[in-house]
């Protein structure tokens, strides 16, 4: 039970279980447009959760992200239907606003030594009440059809999904700036004492989760085809339950991208199958909810097996 | 590898039942429609999921469910879900008219009906139906009413509006009806407050009660839905002004939607008007909409639902048209 608990490949069998329990009384989950359906909400949701697994490993939270998807998309669809703007240059702001906001998330902790969750909640209410402002609540119609088209093209997300994973995993696993974060996470004195830059590394850490999160809500934007000031707001208590219940551990130094994909399919498969299925939203959220509370008791017996 | 190795066994048991259960699949004759709420968290919106659940039942049709809890993107997924499920209709309550777009976008692709539910969507390239209230005339006519009892009381008044989430098109068109149901009555009601809620109590609450700390004299106030009564309510209470028609110092009240706080009020005698979203004739609408466009007949894009306005004159005769005072 002990290895089983702890095996790097619990997830995956988990999901393979659960698709093969619920499968006879789900219409449509084993179809090839279900498989596609599943793809393309779980890529985006893969991304954010990326740059969460990078700060959980740290040790830390980053609860901005929400707000990040949200402030990236209107000032993005702001400055693609501007006179002078253009799908290039939409990006960049995006790209830019999330950079930005996480590197104010990295100051905030690393130099003000602030702890993660009240930074993070500070930037997330500020930058979400921001959007919210600059838009006076309206959504920013009228997109480019080819930044639509990013959102809506399977592959192209796919590619950029996969791009990114695959950047990721060598990251930690095969640099020295890899080996930092794990330090930091376990554990930050020993860390510094032994040389390790812990707060350019947890700069660094929020400054690529504020990216990664700028990079959903281009995908998300293109999606709905339209700039929201309140586009993601669901999304993190999902993002979160996909790192933990994917293995990476909330008390930090453990975790990989590759054990979030298995997380993030297995939190998309839920909501795939619950969807599918016709059960009331009630259910869904209890379902959710317990799925959740699971997935931070294993995360602690987890810890423990490590630990000893 | 000694791991992977004890894994292949149950890799392949794993793939031996899920290919038994692709031919398990269940299947249902009966018809299905596909039904997206963004969010059941108020009155009204309960009320109409309910309806169109007993339209549903009643035409033998099976309703799949899904609740975006304000998330259009998940809102999208449920969409995309159900054109999976290959339901013979889709009926959405879209979060507003623009995100809207791709869903319907979506249907039309794979052929199947999509009935929009109180929100039309922004104008595009894409084809649906709509079954929406006529907020801009309802809300006018109510406020018209309102504005003429207050003027039974003295010539000149000052008002406040509670504002809806301007991203949705149905508050755009209830604060349109307000301006112009004050307009013929020109400088008797000077609207000193438009107070922005995003349809959240608790921004109502604080906007209001900074309404009446700045203009104590407010004695004439809309909101643009029933949801926010309670805020008013305290506020008002907070304020000494919580009083009934009639009485000295009575603030003239006026809503929009029809819930169950609203018919109570009216009754009490707190609630001078409210304008009523006809629910059961929105939600049966609804419902024999979808089912007439997969049987292939053309609609217009748009069913208006022309609603009506409920005042303590009329309570006893509209009272049992109202959705909110049913028990």
């Amino acid at each position: 039970m002990r290895r089983f608990l702890s095996s790097q490949y619990f997830v995956l069998w988990v999901s393979l279980l659960y698709a093969a329990v619920m499968a006879p009384f789900t219409p449509a989950f084993l179809s090839p447009e279900n498989a596609l359906n599943i793809l393309s909400s779980m890529l985006p949701l893969l991304i954010v959760a990326a740059g969460q697994t990078i700060i959980l490993i740290t040790g830390g939270i980053d609860l901005s992200v929400t707000s990040v998807i949200a402030l990236a998309s209107v000032l993005g669809a702001m400055t693609m239907t501007s006179t002078s703007g253009n799908v290039v240059t939409g990006i960049a702001v995006m790209l830019a606003a999330g950079a930005l906001v996480g590197l104010i998330n990295g100051i905030g902790m690393s130099a003000g030594r602030m702890p993660p969750f009240m930074v993070t909640l500070a930037t997330m209410m500020f930058f979400g009440g921001f959007a919210v402002w600059i838009t006076k609540s309206k959504n920013v119609g009228g997109l480019p059809r080819n930044f639509n088209a990013i959102g809506d093209s399977l592959p192209a997300v796919a590619l950029i999904a996969i791009a990114i994973i695959a950047v990721l995993h060598f990251v930690l696993s095969r640099t020295t700036a890899g080996r930092w974060l794990y330090a930091t996470g376990r554990n930050p004195r020993t860390a510094l004492v032994s040389g390790v830059p812990v707060r350019l590394t947890t700069t660094a850490a929020y400054v690529v989760s504020g990216l990664l999160a700028a990079v959903a809500s281009v995908i998300y934007t293109g999606r709905l085809e339209t700039g929201s000031p309140v586009l993601g707001q669901r999304i993190l208590l999902d993002v979160i339950a996909a790192v933990v219940i994917g293995g990476c551990s909330l008390f930090g130094g453990r975790g990989t991208v590759l054990w979030t994909v298995l997380g993030v399919l297995f939190i998309t498969l839920v909501d795939n199958t619950l969807n599918l299925t016709g059960v009331s939203n009630f259910a869904v959220l209890i379902a959710k909810g317990g799925v959740i509370l699971m997935a931070a008791l294993l995360d602690t017996v987890r810890t423990r097996y490590a630990t000893h | 590898m000694a791991i992977a190795r004890r894994s292949t066994p149950l890799v392949i048991l794993a793939a031996a039942v899920l290919a038994v259960c692709l031919a398990c699949s269940p299947r249902h004759n009966q018809p299905t429609v596909g039904v997206v709420f963004e969010t059941l968290q108020t009155e009204y919106w309960t009320a109409s999921r309910d309806g169109i659940a007993a339209e549903l039942k009643r035409r033998n049709v099976r309703m799949l469910e899904a609740i975006a809890d304000g998330d259009a993107n998940r809102q999208l997924e449920q969409v995309r879900n159900f054109i999976t499920r290959k339901v013979d209709g889709i009926i959405v309550v879209p979060k507003d008219a623009d995100t809207v777009i791709p869903m319907v976008r979506h249907a039309n692709r794979a052929g199947i009906p999509i009935v929009l539910f109180n929100r039309p969507a922004a104008p595009s390239d894409t084809h649906s139906v709509a079954v929406v209230a006529d907020n801009f005339a309802i809300t006018r006519d109510t406020v018209s009413w309102l504005a003429r009892k207050a003027l039974q009381s003295g010539p000149k008044h000052k008002a406040a509006i509670l504002l809806g989430d301007l991203g949705d098109l149905n508050a755009i068109a209830r604060r349109d009806g307000y301006e112009a149901g004050l307009k013929p009555f020109g400088e008797a009601f000077e609207t000193v407050s438009r107070i922005p809620t995003d349809w959240n109590q608790e921004k109502a609450l604080a906007g209001i009660t900074n309404a009446l700390q700045a203009h104590p004299d407010i004695d004439f106030i809309f909101t643009s839905s029933d949801l926010l009564l309670p805020s008013i309510v305290s506020a008002l209470k907070s304020a000494g002004k919580y009083k009934k028609s009639g009485e000295p110092g009575h603030v003239f009240l006026g809503a929009f939607d029809g819930d169950a706080t609203a018919y109570r009020m009216l009754r009490e005698g707190y609630l001078d008007a409210d304008g009523v979203q006809d629910v059961d004739f929105d939600t049966a609408t609804t419902v024999r909409a979808v089912m007439e466009l997969k049987a292939g007949k053309q609609l217009p894009p748009r069913i208006v639902d022309n609603g009506f306005v409920i005042h303590q004159e009329n309570l006893g005769a509209e009272a049992r048209r109202m959705w909110g005072a049913k028990p």
